[in-house]
């Protein structure tokens, strides 16, 4: 009896505490808590599902050299079949047509350099060359599967999807077991570098797809993204472009300093944001609106207008189609890539303003 | 530098085989020279890459390691011999009177000429660049040209020769006589196969105030100048005569000399290509202007 007792009143207990949890439920869905609450929530530091340990530790294992031949076999053997490799004329058939609203993938790119070209009018100009690496699409998370690792601070009405490109690839016997599962289910091997895109659902590519430069036109415009130069920690005349103080005339021990910071009175303290000397470089930087001039198909090299693409020669940039809205392309783009590989270019492509250096020397006639 | 490298024993060469790189200024005196002749000349009679250094100087790359990328620099070189199947861009140095024509947007349908001594000539790949100099009206007057600009229309060697220097600014502060060339002059033709004369011509400066403290350059084509002794002491002061014994700076500041033979032996059949038919436009102009007897 007393255990039945006990039984009961123990599934009472159950039952009105289940009873209460609903009810706080509800009135946290619906009801006003008046209490003091958190405005803006700590941010979840959590990295996204690609960003894993990349290098293993490599020991010296003493591996004879018929071994490491053999390893360099297996790795071969893996990532040499086609067969999984996305056929491109099925993509091409399924795709959507090209809307100006739609958003199409960037590419990972290498910065190899600058040189002039000169226009057919006989001007010059400095373009910085951005060499196309092999890039492939690793995965692709739909908008419901995309979970951003930092909070939304404004709801996006049009949801994006994001897609994984892969850089440059590697030796995967110097990679973690993890870094290498990422590629796992695209078929491809290994690669360097890694680099998320926000694309259109209609923009989406399945893993495996190849992207090379003729994702862009020539005459279109591109944003860049990179890695600005490290300079370290520098004063305000490089950091800002201050003037600094005179050389002489009876300033002491005051040439390059700042001078004042802050006036007195309401104002009396350092205002944030206010110019002073500190770190300069090291951070990503896009630069907007970049005209192609030039496409090597060889190479895959695209010539875009300007010498100051953020980072060094030999970085790694992000080249996207440009976010301005008066230079973004009116005309069909290859859409969601460029897919056609049996089609036979010039090994150059030039803008039409553009002087080829096999042109004849520019003369001006009399009109 | 170089000949310094080359007196001592053999037991180091195979270490200074490195080192041995181009250098615009020290070795542009000479050309001839052989560095390694068994193994970096081409056959058939062709110029040696030894050679191709001073006559391209602009096909090598820049030396800073940060600058460079394989791939730029071979189009790059691509672009520069498409340039140069079009227009025939002498051999020249500085030092040499030359005459260049261009197409100006501002005269249509009239090129400017203009003629002068280079007294310098810097940059590499596309842009590459070389300064003239002439005093037309008492005045003198300055132009640089990109070697590659498309506008160029023709480049004439006058008097194919070197100076003294490697650089020569200093005609900036020197006396009127010495950067005054003939805007008609014609052009000397060189025979065939002789070395580039040097001009050992000494300039006169200009007294003080100058453009740069000429005395401290150590420049060989200017003749003494006179100063007060004070000057002397401290050009002796700063000079770094120890610089040239520096094996590292030297082999950071130029492309080692297997690199310079692969670029060179990429571009070689081409540039050969384009001395044929240099040699055979210089026959026919030898040619069409017989020299009147009687």
């Amino acid at each position: 009896m007393a255990f039945i007792l006990s039984n009961i009143v123990s599934k009472t207990c159950v039952k009105s505490l289940e009873d209460k949890l609903l009810a706080l439920s509800i009135s946290a869905s619906g009801t006003q808590i008046r209490e003091r609450h958190i405005m803006n929530p700590p941010p979840r530091l959590r990295n996204p599902t690609w960003f894993t340990k990349k290098h293993r530790v490599v020991h010296n294992d003493e591996i004879t050299t018929d071994n490491q031949e053999f390893v360099k076999e297996v790795v071969q053997d893996k990532y040499s079949n086609k067969d999984e490799s996305p056929l491109l004329s099925e993509i091409a058939a399924n795709a959507a047509e090209w809307q100006p609203t739609f958003k199409r993938t960037g590419v990972i790119a290498r910065k190899i350099g600058i040189y002039p070209i000169w226009m057919k009018d006989g001007t010059k100009m400095t373009t910085t060359l951005l060499q196309v690496l092999d890039n492939h699409v690793i995965k692709y998370y739909t908008p419901e599967e995309y979970e951003n690792s930092q909070p939304n601070k404004t709801r996006v009405m049009k949801k994006k999807g994001c897609l994984l490109l892969g850089a440059e690839g590697t030796d995967p016997s110097l990679l973690t077991k993890e870094y290498c599962g990422l590629f796992k289910n695209s078929g491809v091997i290994p690669k360097k570098f890694l680099a998320r895109f926000f694309v259109s659902p209609d923009a989406a590519l399945p893993p495996g797809t190849p992207i090379n430069a003729l994702h862009f036109q020539v005459g279109n415009f591109v944003d860049v993204r990179g890695k600005t130069i490290d300079r370290g920690f520098q004063g305000v005349m490089k950091r800002h472009g201050f003037k600094g103080m005179p050389a002489s005339h009876g300033v002491t021990k005051t040439h390059r300093r700042g001078g004042n910071i802050g006036g007195g009175g309401e104002k009396a303290r350092v205002w944030p944001g206010t110019k002073m000397p500190g770190h300069m470089g090291n951070r990503y930087r896009v630069l907007k609106g970049l005209k192609i001039w030039r496409i090597n198909t060889k190479y895959n090299v695209l010539y875009v207008s300007g010498q100051n693409v953020p980072g060094d020669t030999n970085s790694i940039v992000t080249i996207y189609d440009t976010i301005l809205p008066l230079r973004k392309p009116s005309n069909p783009v290859p859409f969601p890539t460029y897919l056609n590989t049996d089609e036979i270019h010039e090994e150059d492509l030039y803008d039409d303003d553009v002087h080829q250096f096999c042109d004849p020397t520019i003369e001006y006639n009399e009109t | 530098m170089l000949s310094f490298i080359s007196k001592k024993s053999n037991s180091i060469a195979s270490n200074t085989r490195n080192f041995l790189r181009h250098s615009t200024s020290s070795q542009a005196l000479k050309p001839t020279e052989e560095v390694n002749s068994s193994n970096n000349k081409p056959k058939d009679g062709r110029k040696s890459y030894a050679e191709f250094r001073h006559i391209y100087p602009e096909f090598l790359p820049d030396p800073k390691i940060e600058f460079r990328n394989s791939i730029r620099e071979k189009l790059e070189r691509s672009d520069m011999i498409a340039r140069r199947t079009l227009i025939d861009i002498p051999e020249f140095y500085v030092g040499t009177i030359m005459a260049v024509t261009v197409s100006d947007k501002h005269t249509p349908g009239k090129p400017l000429r203009f003629v002068g001594i280079c007294i310098k000539r810097e940059g590499c790949g596309l842009r590459s660049t070389f300064i003239l100099r002439n005093v037309v009206d008492h005045q003198g007057v300055e132009v640089m040209y990109e070697l590659y600009d498309p506008t160029i229309q023709k480049i004439e060697v006058l008097r194919l020769e070197k100076r003294l220097d490697d650089e020569l600014l200093y005609l900036r502060d020197s006396l009127s006589e010495f950067s005054t060339f003939d805007s008609n002059m014609e052009a000397e033709i060189l025979a065939e196969g002789t070395p580039v004369p040097v001009n050992p011509i000494k300039v006169q400066l200009k007294p003080r105030p100058w453009l740069e403290r000429w005395e401290r350059k150590n420049l060989k084509g200017v003749e003494k100048i006179d100063l007060p002794e004070k000057f002397f002491k401290r050009a002796a002061e700063l000079a770094k005569p120890y610089e040239k014994y520096d094996l590292m700076k030297q082999y950071m500041g130029t492309i080692p000399e297997e690199e310079q033979n692969e670029i060179f032996a990429e571009i070689q059949s081409q540039l050969h290509k384009l001395e044929v038919t240099r040699k055979k436009m210089k026959r026919k102009r030898t040619f069409v202007k017989p020299t009147k007897l009687a």
